[in-house]
């Protein structure tokens, strides 16, 4: 990994996280680093997560009663938690996600004439 | 929890499966297994820090939650301080009490005996003789030690001034039984303890600091006890004291007194014996039922009654006291169940009060675990301020118990409060706190939230459920109270008769102290007379005072008695002539103690050695052996005794006097003047002194004048009569004091939780009031509305309160004094007095309710 690579990742916005979660579970239950290679992947490899801290989140959400895990079998054959969404957590994605998009839009429209400024 | 084990479960797994398979991916992009590795481990992040955290995720969730269910809890009980103190202080009562006298409870009833396996030690009740002792401890089989001891006060000289201790003498095996170990030195053997053995003296360790001055080679030394010199051979430890006796120091009967020691019908001295290994109570009974008939076959003459009862020693030490303190117990349990029905009330009503609040939470989505969570909270929190509160009215409660214990209980000082004291706090108050505070919580949880959001506020006549259970607490905690307030009503009664009991003297501004003649050198009966006379005359030389001598004085705690025969009467068989109380005098005793003369004539001067024998009996004593005839003239002489009978003629009858306390009942007496009696223990004397007014001063003089006459007299036990009088009712003072003090707070508790179930009934029912005076209902019939419920609580209460006092007070029959535990008029004034309290807690609610405006009411909610 060179520094430039590094450069062009960003860091997640605090609390963004568990929203990445919530969406990439809504395909199914998977495991811990398949759901890293999943946002990672998702995002064109632009969303940096440092992966460790997936953990806390994945707890948090469990503890919120959002997600839940059970002991599964990864592809190459070994044991490992799978999450996956409860109808709580699937409610809780709906909220997140316009909140977020409330969220960006506003910034987005705060954004816009400064760049059209830049423009011209 | 669950879930948060089965989550923290193989973290550390999950999370090295998860590094594996991102090193397997880089492999995959093309690197070496080290190099992917290495990247693995850097994307993760710091392992550690990631464990932390997720484990952080899981670790507050309860302490969170309950912190919130007490902050929250805390804010409810400071929102409403007047349901928050009466709460506390109901239940701080409550427990209070019961930790106080549960604290006496384990200190005498419960806590062990200070000695070695205290559980084998019994007592023989009867007293018995040296000789007697020796022939059990040698035939005995049930025994492995015993031994015998009497405490006679005795004059020791070595200080500065003459001081009366205490001497206790004993037998080889006395203290080996009781496990005592000397601190120095060591105790008596058995080949010492033996007629003409050599003087030797065992102290005890407030002795060896007090007189001589805590050397550590006392040992060896000499010291005079009564006159004659003992070596010290040990020196006790300060944990060792006696069960109920108490002595300075320890010598050898057989040594100290030969003569007395061998007399097989003396009976006088205390035994304790060591139950083998294995030996029940009743296996040691029937050995000394053999040991007891063969002694009576072999002396017929002194032992044909023998009856040797064996008690344990813990039995015999607090067996006074145990029917009242567990009487007390009883009743401070009521106390609590008062003060706990009154908490229920009080949580009920805050429930019924706040039920809008709880459904509109259940309708909000709360579970109903945490809201039952949230109300025990609140009652649990309740409990243990209360709990608290009560540890300081426990600890206040106890120090006030043991500021005025009784006599009896003052043998056994351990009373203190103990961790298991606050462990009993603790239960009963959480306990409390989680069966009563799960009441209305059930009942709320129970409600249907439709409901309970439908009564929004405007409910006409309250909830039937509530106010039926609020009625059958106020009902309970009714009867509860009657019972405590009969009990304390009998136990007033009983003090008040004894109180008013004559005692057959008149205990005003007479003074009384012990003196004792030293064998040494007041062998001789004359010595003893010349020195009684001389000291009478120099003490009714003193301005203002009237001074005379008993040997026993009333209420002193000692007592002689002699089997007497009555001339003419037709023989009895020696051993069972009957026995009269037996008293010497000097000085004009019957005036100075206003003790009336029925018939006869007093004593004179004239009564004197070398004069006919004449004696003075009691009332009692004509009574029961002159039923027919006139005392006076009669001829009566003591049983047994050898030599040239001494026939002694009654002069004189006078009234009975309470010889053993006030509540005992009066044996027959016979007084005879102390210069014609040939006996040997009449060294001892009380002095009784009348003074215009008893103040310490006059001691100071009677000590100077006894002093002048023989500057190596002790004097001990002064005491007014009046504080004898104090002492002998001191225990039933205490019963009943604590009675009525419980007694008292029963009544308080029951009338405020009666009244506050009234007040919030009829503040329910304002509106419902407010329609009935709307259409025309007269103020009248508004009071009778509220008063019916009020003269239901009374009538049921009442009723089985005393369905439960007459069932219960047959209990405290042995604390009675010339009571009936059924006393009606007890029972009568009781009733009454409660009546008249729940009319009166109604009665204020009641005319609350009768001032409603209408127009008010209907716009009320």
């Amino acid at each position: 990994m060179s520094t430039k690579e590094q450069r062009e990742r960003i860091e997640l916005l605090q609390g963004t996280l568990d929203l990445l979660i919530l969406r990439t579970l809504l395909l199914g239950p998977v495991h811990g680093h398949a759901i890293a290679k999943a946002i990672e992947f998702n995002s064109d490899e632009v969303l940096q997560v440092e992966q460790g801290s997936l953990y806390p989140a994945l707890h948090r959400l469990i503890r919120r009663g959002w997600i839940l895990a059970e002991e599964g079998t990864s592809e190459n054959n070994r044991r490992a938690k799978f999450y996956g969404l409860t109808p709580k957590g699937r409610r809780q994605l709906v909220i997140e996600t316009s909140k977020w998009e409330k969220l960006a839009g506003a910034i987005a429209r705060i954004l816009r004439p400064a760049k059209q400024g830049g423009e011209s | 929890m669950n879930l948060r084990k089965r989550m923290l479960e193989n973290l550390d797994q999950d999370i090295r499966d998860h590094i594996e398979m991102e090193t397997q991916d880089n492999i995959e992009r093309g690197m070496s297994p080290e190099e992917a590795h290495y990247a693995a481990v850097r994307k993760f992040g710091n392992v550690m820090r990631v464990e932390e955290e997720t484990r952080a995720v899981w670790s507050f969730i309860w302490i969170e939650e309950l912190v919130a269910d007490i902050r929250f809890g805390l804010r409810q009980l400071c929102k409403s301080p007047g349901f928050t103190t009466v709460a506390v202080l109901t239940l701080a009562l409550g427990i209070g009490a019961n930790t106080a006298i549960f604290s006496v409870i384990n200190g005498v009833l419960l806590s062990p005996l200070p000695y070695k396996n205290p559980q084998q030690l019994v007592v023989i009740k009867e007293h018995d003789s040296l000789p007697n002792v020796m022939d059990i401890q040698r035939q005995v089989r049930a025994f492995s030690q015993g031994g015998g001891i009497n405490v006679e006060p005795m004059d020791y000289t070595g200080g500065t001034e003459p001081v009366q201790v205490h001497v206790g003498l004993i037998n080889a095996g006395f203290l080996e039984t009781l496990g005592a170990q000397p601190m120095l030195g060591r105790i008596i053997s058995p080949g010492e303890d033996v007629q003409g053995g050599p003087r030797l003296v065992m102290v005890s360790n407030h002795f060896w600091q007090n007189y001589l001055g805590s050397d550590p080679h006392a040992v060896g030394n000499t010291i005079h006890v009564d006159g004659k010199p003992y070596t010290v051979i040990g020196v006790m430890p300060a944990s060792f004291t006696l069960p109920a006796e108490h002595a300075d120091v320890f010598v050898s009967l057989m040594v100290r007194d030969p003569r007395a020691g061998a007399e097989r019908d003396l009976h006088f001295m205390h035994t304790y014996w060591r139950l083998k290994a294995g030996v029940t109570l009743a296996q040691a009974q029937a050995d000394m039922a053999a040991i007891d008939r063969r002694l009576a076959e072999q002396y017929p003459a002194e032992e044909k009654e023998r009856k040797s009862q064996l008690v344990p020693l813990h039995e015999w030490l607090v067996g006074d006291v145990r029917p009242a303190l567990l009487v007390l117990f009883g009743a401070v349990g009521l106390v609590l169940l008062i003060a706990c029905a009154n908490f229920a009330s009080l949580l009920m009503v805050r429930a019924f009060a706040g039920r809008q609040e709880w459904a509109i939470r259940a309708a909000l989505g709360a579970g109903r675990g945490r809201l039952i969570r949230k109300a025990l909270t609140e009652s649990v929190l309740l409990s243990i301020l209360g709990g608290a509160a009560g540890l300081l009215f426990a600890q206040l409660g106890t120090s006030m118990l043991l500021a005025m214990k009784p006599e009896e209980l003052a043998r056994l000082s351990g009373i203190h409060m103990d961790t298991r004291v606050l462990l009993f706090v603790l239960v009963v108050s959480v306990l409390t706190g989680i069966m009563f505070g799960m009441a209305p919580v059930w009942i709320s949880a129970r409600a249907e939230v439709a409901e309970g959001l439908k009564e929004s506020g405007r409910s006409t006549t309250g909830s039937a459920m509530g106010r039926s259970i609020r009625g059958i607490l106020g009902t309970s905690e009714l009867a509860v109270a009657l019972v405590l307030l009969v009990g304390a009503g009998l136990l007033i009664k009983g003090f008040s008769r004894l109180r008013s009991m004559n005692p057959g003297f008149n205990s005003a501004n007479v003074m009384t102290m012990y003196l004792q003649l030293p064998t040494t050198r007041y062998s001789e009966i004359p010595k003893r007379t010349q020195f009684r006379r001389e000291l009478l005359t120099r003490l009714n030389s003193l301005p203002g005072v009237q001074a005379a001598m008993v040997s026993d004085i009333p209420l002193g705690g000692n007592y002689v008695g002699h089997r007497f025969v009555i001339d003419g009467r037709p023989p009895v068989a020696v051993g069972g002539e009957p026995e009269a109380q037996t008293l010497l005098v000097m000085g004009n005793y019957f005036p100075v103690m206003q003790i009336p003369l029925h018939a006869g004539r007093d004593f004179t001067p004239l009564d004197r050695e070398g004069q006919p024998l004449v004696a003075i009996v009691n009332e009692e004593m004509a009574r029961e052996f002159f039923p027919h005839e006139d005392p006076i003239g009669m001829r009566i002489r003591w049983a047994g005794a050898t030599g040239l009978p001494r026939w002694m003629t009654v002069i004189g009858v006078v009234g009975d006097v309470k010889h053993s306390g006030l509540n005992q009942p009066t044996d027959p007496a016979v007084y005879t003047p102390f210069s014609q009696s040939d006996e040997a223990w009449t060294r001892f004397m009380t002095l009784a002194i009348r003074a215009q007014d008893a103040s310490p001063g006059l001691v100071e003089q009677v000590k100077k004048q006894i002093w002048s006459l023989d500057g190596q007299i002790p004097v001990g036990d002064v005491h007014a009569m009046d504080e004898l009088i104090a002492v002998s009712l001191a225990q039933q003072r205490f019963n009943m004091l604590l009675l009525g003090i419980f007694a008292a707070l029963a009544l308080i508790l029951a009338a405020v939780g009666i009244y506050g179930a009234m007040a919030y009934a009829a503040n329910q029912r304002t509106h419902e009031i407010g329609i009935r005076t709307a259409l025309g209902a007269q103020r009248s019939d508004v009071l009778r509305l509220v008063m019916r419920d009020g003269a239901k609580i009374a009538l049921f209460g009442i009723a089985s309160g005393i369905v439960g006092a007459l069932a219960l007070t047959h209990l405290m029959a042995s604390l009675l004094f010339e009571v009936k535990p059924t006393d009606p008029a007890t029972f009568a004034a009781v009733a009454i007095l409660l009546a008249f309290v729940v009319l009166a807690a109604c009665y204020i609610p009641a005319r609350r309710a009768m001032r409603v405006d209408p127009m008010v009411a209907l716009r009320y909610q």
